[in-house]
């Protein structure tokens, strides 16, 4: 496998992510985000699956693996489970509309290819060409959790952030050691359980899951 | 060229207030532009140089002296081009004005404007400089003003003169900073500037970019543009917005690039902003405009700012070392500049013949005039097609060329560079399509279906001195579209020793094929004008031999089935502009006022619906209206010293004199 | 063969095979929706019957709304002689590139929209209103998209852009260029007045945009235009095709090469037509105010596409 042909490849792969993560701007619907974050989750794997090819890292098959399973299969699982629960009421309208956002989300990835300049100017890995979109993404699931309404979503947007950063530290350093792939797993894990506790909570306590509800504690 | 102006000014005086006085003035101004021509062709065609000193003049002020460069000349051209057709029309136009006194004075102006105008790019020294561009500035106030009983006409000349001698105090700060005193020559100054310190150049760069830019309308010192156009006659908005507003361009290129010799990246970026941010602004306020001069305006302020994006480039490329890409850029931009004073002069004095003739600018109450105004119609149209940057005109040569322009600067290693270009062209682009959606309101609602008010039926056509104006305009429209590659590799000549000493010249085809440098794109105007013209011939003569034979039918507007059409159910210009404006709402934040008067014995009947909308002026408001707050207090501070005593006056200048005479006997001078 | 007999025989191939375009389009949906459909050739019938009617002008109508079918069908005719429909050394290479295109057909789109206003009728400001927002809205797309793909290519020029992937067939799979397709297939449902944008087969004038504009237009008018609307739609589809997937077109200019690329061409126009059908019948029509943001989505894919193209240099 070429370096060339590597390149070529974790760019497309990187695109894919960062276009599953433009649609959570785009769509409106939990199902839709749902279904673009199982898109990204599998886009991710495969991209890992091909860095861990060209490298003939065993970890990094691992690692797609674990990735496939968790976040492709557990989690959307579960976000569905607590869709059906949670969010069958009607749309809610996000603070940015959809076309300042997704204008928003072009000027981030300008953002994040600025940001990212200097990275990739000194990498001498062929995976380097992603890494821009990689931070794009970080910065497109701050603005979703920021500027949109729903609890789930705002969860869907963290999930997207995760798989953000592990795609930067899959193209920049090609994987991080299994061990602490799996002690972040385990975090995420944990840390969406406790999400899916809050989410509940709000559920019980407003009748819906509009964060913008929570403004109403004060009183 | 002096005499002829002045010719025209002193007739302007002495003939009185009729036809005589006005041909009078026109013909003298016409004289003076033709000379005007002929100096700039001589200059920047071949390199005949001018130069004229006269220390005599103004002698203990450091005399006055001309001379005439590339870049001067280009200017200089760019101004007699459109003096001599406005001229012409101006003399049929001030036949509103025969037998007041506002005739001598339009016809004095008119010329002095001219006059000053004309030797602002000749001047060659801080003095002369600055005083003509004080003539120039002062004698359009004057302009403005003609119809001072109209109720917005002192409110934008209070503006205008307001924002000119704010850019005049920026101007002299800027030269003075480069060298107090000495001689003010350019050379002088020229040598002055290689030795400042960087932040004291900066400091220049940017006190010019407010004065210069402030005359160019860039924003957000644009604020009297959309005031001061509509108020002056026609074919003084035409000269304004067609020449003067480009001498803030001069202005910048010559301080910028002549003097300065260039800057740091960030110089270029700034400029590249301001015009990007300008060109995208003025074509949003544009589209909301209910009344067309004002809409005109503001689509000056959005050319402004395209020309401002190539200028900004030249300065950039010239910083990053790129001398042909920075040759191309201000080529572009040269070129774009020249252009807009054609078609926009056009548009402004077909607006002219409208209000002539219909006596309102208020596009809601206009319309069907192609059945009155023929002439003006098809002029007009000429210039909206031009003006909206689509072939063959000339507009979107000029377009395509800041396109390719901007095109290497992609490839730059700086990723803040390369995104900066990303996202001009993006504005560019979506300017050129706002652009071409203004000029069909404009064009479309002013002139199409059917007149919606009585004025509007009873248009009639201009008089023929306007017509000959206007078709002069639009010839040179298409003339710069088709000529376009015999004039490029001109304005590249004068464009490539102002951006790099050792760059060859961008390789433009003198024949029929724009060719940009390192052969990135080609294209040829003059064929693709042909080629439609041609083909649309063709199609012509095709349906009509092998057409039906069948006679048309006129008949009523069809529009679904409904029985009768008037004038109130046609879209207005409100109407055209909505769906953009509710797409831009953010930026338009629109005020919506609807008051309903419902029938006396029933809520189901409506007697009169009146809707009222207004868009925010976010400029006024926060930026200008916080400044003015500030200034009004201070005056009234400082209006506790007038206490109108004589007595107090007195003091006051027996105190100062006190002071001064103590203060030369301590110093010890004589 | 000359050159110079290539630039009719582009326009006339191209003439020919627009209706027919169209028609395949609607016998597509029609089997995907479960209807018989007329068959492929009604558009063909269509226009010779209009050509054969009487033309009814509106008396509030000028000389504009005569002479704009004419210029919207010359522009539209020009541009088919910039496109690489047949072959790769263009006619006219040094005339127009790949933005004098765009142009050509915004200035069909200017003089469509005025004569929409000129009858008079509401309908008609309203589709010139609606279609110089969407034809504005897309202008910057299609800009940074052309050059993603000036910038892979090394000039803005159609043929050299066509050329560079039969030299590098593995660009073809580029990121950069991937995404200019999505966005300018995207652009092409905007301008061509396909759903989600506008629905052509409405009968709803306040669902209009295109047809609205033409509402007034009848007779041997209404069959230029009908003709000039097809033949943009083919223009739109020939640059997808031949720009990113270029295999078939014949670079020597021999009947052999000439007739092969005629096939493959009508092939592609096939394929993308059935991607067209299948996307309309998926998809109901947006609101107006919608459409901005099917816009935004797409500017952000071209601006993607530049900044992947620079990413690989």
């Amino acid at each position: 496998m070429s370096p060339q042909l590597v390149s070529q490849l974790s760019v497309g792969g990187s695109t894919l992510v960062l276009l599953a993560g433009l649609m959570m701007l785009w769509r409106r619907g939990v199902n839709a985000h749902i279904g673009a974050f199982t898109a990204q989750s599998v886009a991710l794997a495969a991209t890992t699956a091909m860095v861990g090819w060209f490298t003939g890292d065993w970890q990094l098959w691992a690692v797609a693996v674990l990735l496939l399973l968790v976040k492709a299969v557990g989690i959307p699982i579960l976000l569905k489970r607590m869709a059906r629960r949670f969010g069958t009421e009607r749309e809610l309208e996000p603070y940015v509309n959809t076309a300042t956002s997704l204008l928003l989300g072009g000027l981030l990835v300008l953002l994040a290819y600025v940001v990212t300049g200097p990275l990739v100017s000194v990498s001498q890995l062929p995976t380097r060409t992603g890494m821009p979109l990689a931070m794009g993404l970080v910065f497109v699931s701050l603005l979703v959790i920021i500027s949109r309404k729903k609890a789930l979503t705002q969860v869907l947007g963290f999930l997207m952030l995760e798989n953000g950063i592990a795609l930067l530290a899959v193209l920049g350093t090609h994987g991080i050691p299994i061990i602490v792939e799996i002690g972040v797993f385990l975090d995420v894990a944990l840390g969406f359980m406790v999400m899916q506790v809050f989410v509940y909570q709000i559920h019980e306590t407003f009748e819906s899951i509009d964060v913008e509800q929570l403004n109403r504690l004060r009183e | 060229m002096v005499s002829g102006y002045a010719a025209g000014a002193a007739a302007a005086l002495v003939f009185g207030t009729g036809a005589l006085a006005r041909w009078a003035s026109a013909l003298g101004a016409i004289v003076g532009a033709a000379a005007g021509v002929a100096l700039a062709a001589g200059a920047w065609v071949w390199g005949a140089a001018f130069v004229l000193e006269a220390p005599g003049l103004l002698g203990p002020a450091g005399g006055m002296a001309f001379s005439l460069d590339g870049l001067g000349a280009v200017f200089l051209g760019l101004t007699s081009l459109i003096a001599a057709p406005s001229a012409l029309y101006g003399a049929g136009y001030s036949r509103t004005w025969d037998g007041r006194p506002a005739l001598r004075q339009v016809g004095f102006m008119l010329n002095v404007f001219l006059l000053t105008m004309s030797l602002v790019p000749l001047a060659d020294g801080a003095l002369t400089f600055l005083l003509f561009w004080e003539g120039m500035s002062l004698s359009s106030y004057f302009l403005v003003l003609t119809e001072a009983d109209g109720p917005d006409v002192v409110e934008a000349g209070q503006w205008y003169l307001a924002m000119t001698q704010i850019g005049l105090a920026c101007l002299l700060g800027a030269f003075l900073l480069i060298q107090s005193g000495g001689p003010g020559s350019f050379a002088s100054l020229r040598a002055a500037a290689a030795e400042l310190p960087a932040g004291t150049r900066d400091a220049v760069f940017a006190l010019a970019l407010v004065g210069f830019g402030g005359k160019a309308g860039l924003i957000p010192l644009h604020v009297w543009l959309p005031r001061a156009h509509p108020a002056a006659p026609s074919h003084v908005s035409a000269l304004m917005s067609g020449a003067m507003i480009k001498m803030g361009v001069y202005g910048l290129l010559r301080v910028g690039l002549d003097v300065l010799g260039g800057g740091p990246a960030w110089w270029g970026a700034l400029v590249i902003g301001l015009g990007a941010l300008s060109a995208v602004l003025g074509i949003l306020y544009a589209l909301t405009e209910d009344d067309i001069k004002r809409l005109l305006a503001y689509s000056s302020v959005e050319n402004i700012g395209v020309i401002m994006l190539g200028v900004g480039a030249a300065f950039l490329f010239k910083s990053l070392g790129m001398p042909q890409a920075g040759a191309l850029a201000l080529a572009a931009a040269l070129f774009h500049a020249v252009n807009h004073a054609a078609f926009k002069g056009l548009l402004f004095l077909g607006a002219g013949a409208v209000l002539h003739a219909t006596g309102t600018r208020d596009m809601n109450h206009l319309g069907g005039l192609i059945r009155g105004m023929p002439w003006t119609a098809a002029l007009f149209l000429v210039g909206s097609v031009a003006i909206a940057g689509l072939p063959p005109l000339n507009g979107f040569v000029s377009e395509w060329l800041l396109f390719q322009s901007l095109l290497p600067g992609i490839g730059v290693p700086s990723p803040l560079v390369a995104v900066l270009m990303v996202l001009a062209l993006g504005m560019l682009a979506l300017t050129a399509g706002l652009a071409a959606a203004c000029f069909v309101k404009a064009f479309g609602i002013t002139f199409l279906a059917i007149p919606r008010s009585p004025e509007a039926l009873a248009a009639h056509e201009a008089a023929w001195s306007m017509r000959v104006g206007m078709v002069a305009l639009a010839g040179a429209c298409l003339a710069l579209s088709v000529g376009a590659s015999v004039i490029l590799p001109l304005l590249s000549a004068v464009a490539v020793p102002l951006v790099g000493p050792a760059a060859p010249a961008p390789v433009f085809n003198v024949g029929v094929t724009l060719r940009t440098p390192e052969g990135f794109a080609r294209m040829s105007p003059l064929l693709v004008a042909a080629g439609l013209g041609l083909v649309v011939l063709a199609t012509w003569l095709a349906v009509r031999l092998f057409g039906s034979r069948r006679p048309l039918r006129v008949g009523e507007t069809w529009g679904c089935g409904r029985v009768v059409q008037t004038p109130r159910m046609e879209y207005t210009s409100t109407a055209f502009a909505e769906p953009l404006r509710r797409i831009f709402a953010a930026f338009y934040r629109p005020s919506e006022d609807v008051s309903i008067d419902f029938h006396p014995e029933s809520r189901y009947f409506v007697q009169s619906i009146s809707y009222r909308s207004a868009i925010e002026p976010w400029f006024e408001r926060y930026l200008y209206a916080p400044v003015i707050a500030r200034v009004r207090l201070w005056s009234e501070r400082v209006l506790a010293l007038q206490s109108g005593s004589v007595h107090a006056y007195l003091t006051y200048l027996v105190a100062v004199l006190v002071l001064l005479l103590g203060w030369l006997a301590v110093t010890g001078r004589r | 063969m000359s050159v110079w007999l290539l630039a009719p025989l582009q326009a006339s191939v191209a003439l020919l095979l627009a209706p027919g375009l169209i028609g395949a389009i609607r016998w597509m949906k029609a089997r995907l929706q479960n209807r018989r459909g007329s068959p492929v050739w009604q558009p063909y019938l269509e226009l010779r019957k209009l050509f054969a009617k009487e033309v009814v002008v509106s008396s509030n109508a000028s000389w504009l709304f005569h002479a704009a079918p004419f210029i919207v069908f010359g522009s539209t005719v020009t541009v088919t002689l910039l496109v690489p429909l047949l072959a790769v050394p263009l006619p006219f290479a040094g005339a127009g590139d790949l933005l004098v295109v765009v142009y050509l057909l915004l200035l069909g789109t200017f003089f469509l929209a005025l004569a929409g206003l000129d009858p008079g009728s509401p309908f008609g400001g309203m589709g010139a209103s609606r279609e110089m927002t969407v034809a504005a809205l897309a202008e910057p797309t299609m800009a940074l998209a052309i050059f993603a793909l000036a910038w892979g290519a090394g000039s803005t020029d159609l043929g050299q852009i066509a050329s560079r992937i039969l030299t590098i067939p593995s660009e073809a799979l580029a990121p950069g260029h991937v995404l200019a397709f999505a966005a300018i297939f995207l652009v092409t449902l905007a301008e061509t007045g396909r759903l989600p944008v506008d629905n052509p087969g409405t009968h709803l004038e306040l669902t209009m945009i295109h047809e609205a504009m033409v509402l007034e237009y009848s007779g041997r008018y209404l069959a230029l235009i009908e003709w000039a609307a097809s033949l943009k739609l083919l223009v739109f589809f020939t640059l997808l095709a031949n720009l990113f997937v270029p295999w078939g077109v014949a670079a020597a200019l021999t009947p052999g090469a000439l007739l092969w690329s005629v096939l493959t061409l009508a092939l592609k126009l096939l394929a993308l037509g059935g991607a067209v059908a299948v996307v309309e019948t998926h998809i109901a029509k947006l609101r107006l105010f919608r459409v901005p943001e099917l816009l935004s989505a797409s500017f952000i894919l071209a601006l993607l596409a530049v900044t992947a193209s620079f990413l690989l240099r």
